[in-house]
């Protein structure tokens, strides 16, 4: 009896033990599906750290996941363009010291200093996506370079789209000759117009996994992510990639460190070590995105994710819109949104 | 004096329970109701029935209407389905009893959105049903049997099938037979049997049931978005949009305010023609 206790002792001090050795944590909060499993394993290896990872799917549940927790839960987020700015103003974020970062200058100097975040004091783009048709070309022949041409009778529940209020009524204002940012009563009406017309042809809304819809062929065409374009193009080549003449939105994520939090110089180790070509390579493998790492784009350009098979037809005036926060205007989009549906 | 204290730790845990999981999260939510939001996503904290003012738009009242139609039809049906099988399986011998019950709770040990992708395999396109059906020459083209209204009815039938069937199920099998003999003694035929003697028995039953499928029908957003392709919004899409998309919550909270209310209004009802109370916890 009394050797089994003195061995349930030892066994206790040596679970002690293992949780005394002070391991290094970095507590992430991105994305789902947006890092490989693999990437944050090598981190953790060859670091030493420990990556506690976890996610959310949309700008607005990571502010409601930030604002609601304690400070210095998270070390590392991944807001949008406009909700940086929201979380700038609500002061939610730390100032980035560029210095702690030997990647620094892989980073493609376009995606730099823009309107959100004019000097990136705040935040540094990681990846951009963007919003593009694809086309099931074994059953739609018709030619499509417009989103007009979405409203064809002949399309009758042939549609996914992505279930973001934004970039649906936002496709719907380009369509129309309008800013994708619009806060214009009567440019909304005509974009709600357009989209009444649209309803019929629509099959689902799915922000989840849209690519199924089109793999499955349970719809043949799409306005969804790229890269859930791309990997639907992957498992079935009639797919095509079609950037409309209007212009695309486009959604630019960025690291950004939250207020107070804990571990800021594993959080400065980590996106280094995204930063490098090799390792972002093999991000935009796992989940095919757009690359804003000029040493990645060098070095992989022969990479058949960098043709203009997956790429898409790229116009020269093939704008690309951000969505931007337009304030108290959002309940007219909110009502608008409730109204399409 | 020492059956005090064992009977407060039993019941203090329960106390505690409801006090921080059940009453605290919705006084949260009333205060907030009240305040007004900035567009930042943040509170501002005064007191304003704006909230509750902008739930009067039209399009909200749709969407309210709109839920209510889906929640009674799913009701309706559940109820249609329920009554018929929970008499029949309280006339089975204990161990076939057991065995039916057991199967319409097998379902619950699996995650309710594992289900829901199992109903998409079956319903889709070129889902199950489909294949069969159209296999066997009985369909030319595909069924629509999902990404629509119907979809969305079959998922919540499915989903809340269970909550109907046991108040009922209870309800019916401690029928005192001896009620039903003296009913048919009198002259009274099957039918009068059960409109006047097994039906107002089973009242509470059924309504209890009836609220336990109406109040989530009206809520069961990821069912609207999975079986109904997200066309349609229901109080629970709303609500959530709120929370998660228009970064409104104060509005978010005023409409679930309002979703309690309309809940204690239907139990209100409930004890006006008569119902008790105990009958709804069975």
């Amino acid at each position: 009896m009394k050797r089994k206790i003195i061995l349930l002792l030892l066994f206790i001090f040596l679970l002690c033990g293992c949780t005394k050795e002070d391991k290094k944590v970095l507590n992430v909060l991105n994305w789902s599906s947006y890092i490989p499993d693999e990437v944050i394993r090598q981190f953790e290896k060859e670091n030493n750290i420990k990556v506690n990872y976890s996610t959310y799917s949309s700008n607005e549940e990571l502010l409601a996941k930030i604002s609601s927790s304690k400070e210095g839960t998270y070390d590392l987020i991944f807001p949008s363009d406009y909700m940086i700015e929201i979380m700038i103003n609500r002061k939610m974020l730390e100032e980035i010291d560029v210095t702690k970062l030997t990647n620094y200058n892989n980073l493609n100097r376009q995606y730099l200093g823009l309107p959100f975040d004019t000097d990136n004091k705040y935040s540094l783009p990681f990846l951009y996506a963007t919003v593009v048709l694809a086309v099931n070309r074994d059953y739609i022949k018709d030619d499509i370079t417009s989103y007009k041409d979405l409203i064809n009778t002949k399309y009758k529940n042939d549609i996914v789209l992505i279930d973001d209020q934004r970039f649906v009524i936002g496709m719907s204002l380009l369509a129309n000759g309008y800013s994708m940012n619009s806060t214009n009563n009567e440019e909304l009406r005509i974009a709600q117009k357009w989209l009444e017309k649209l309803k019929p042809n629509i099959k689902a809304y799915d922000s989840d996994c849209p690519k199924n819809f089109l793999i499955t062929e349970e719809a043949y065409i799409g306005y969804i992510w790229d890269a859930e374009a791309k990997l639907a193009k992957m498992e079935n080549d009639s797919i095509e990639i079609i950037k409309p003449k209007e212009g695309i939105g486009i959604s630019l994520d960025n690291y950004a460190i939250p207020k107070g939090a804990k571990n800021i110089e594993e959080a400065y180790k980590f996106i280094d070590y995204i930063l490098d070509a090799d390792i972002m390579h093999q991000i935009l493998e796992g989940y095919p995105y757009n690359s804003v790492n000029i040493a990645t784009d060098l070095k992989y350009k022969d990479d058949i994710m960098y043709s203009s098979k997956y790429i898409g037809t790229d116009y020269d005036n093939n704008s690309k819109y951000f969505v931007e926060n337009i304030g108290s205007s959002i309940k007219n989009y909110d009502i608008l949104w409730a109204e399409i549906k | 004096m020492k059956n005090k204290i064992i009977r407060s730790i039993f019941i203090v845990p329960v106390i505690l329970y409801s006090l921080l999981l059940i009453a605290l999260p919705i006084i949260y939510v009333l205060i907030i109701s009240f305040y007004k939001n900035d567009s930042y996503g943040g509170m501002i904290r005064t007191f304003t029935l704006e909230n509750y003012m902008s739930i009067f738009n039209s399009v909200y009242i749709g969407i309210f209407l709109k839920s209510f139609l889906i929640a009674v039809i799913t009701m309706f049906i559940c109820m249609i389905i329920s009554y018929p099988f929970a008499l029949a399986v309280s006339h089975k011998n204990a161990k076939t009893q057991s065995i039916f019950m057991t199967l319409v709770m097998v379902p619950f040990l699996t995650n309710s959105l594992i289900r829901m992708y199992g109903w998409i395999v079956l319903l889709r396109k070129n889902g199950v049903i489909n294949q069969v059906l159209l296999s066997l020459n009985i369909i030319k083209n595909p069924l629509n049997l999902m990404y629509n209204n119907l979809g969305i009815v079959i998922g919540m039938v499915y989903t809340l099938l269970p909550f109907m069937i046991l108040p009922l199920y209870s309800s019916i099998s401690t029928i005192d037979y001896r009620l039903l003999e003296a009913s048919s003694d009198l002259g009274a035929n099957k039918w009068k049997t059960f409109t006047k003697v097994i039906l107002p028995i089973t009242f509470p039953a059924l309504f209890n049931g009836g609220l336990m499928v109406f109040t989530p029908a009206l809520g069961f957003f990821f069912i609207v978005d999975l079986l109904g392709g997200g066309k349609i919004m229901i109080l629970g899409n709303l609500i959530k949009n709120q929370f998660l998309t228009a970064r409104n919550w104060p509005f978010g909270a005023a409409i679930a305010i309002l979703l309690i209310i309309i809940t204690y209004i239907l139990i209100m009802i409930y004890r006006k023609i008569g119902g008790k109370m105990d009958d709804l916890g069975a």
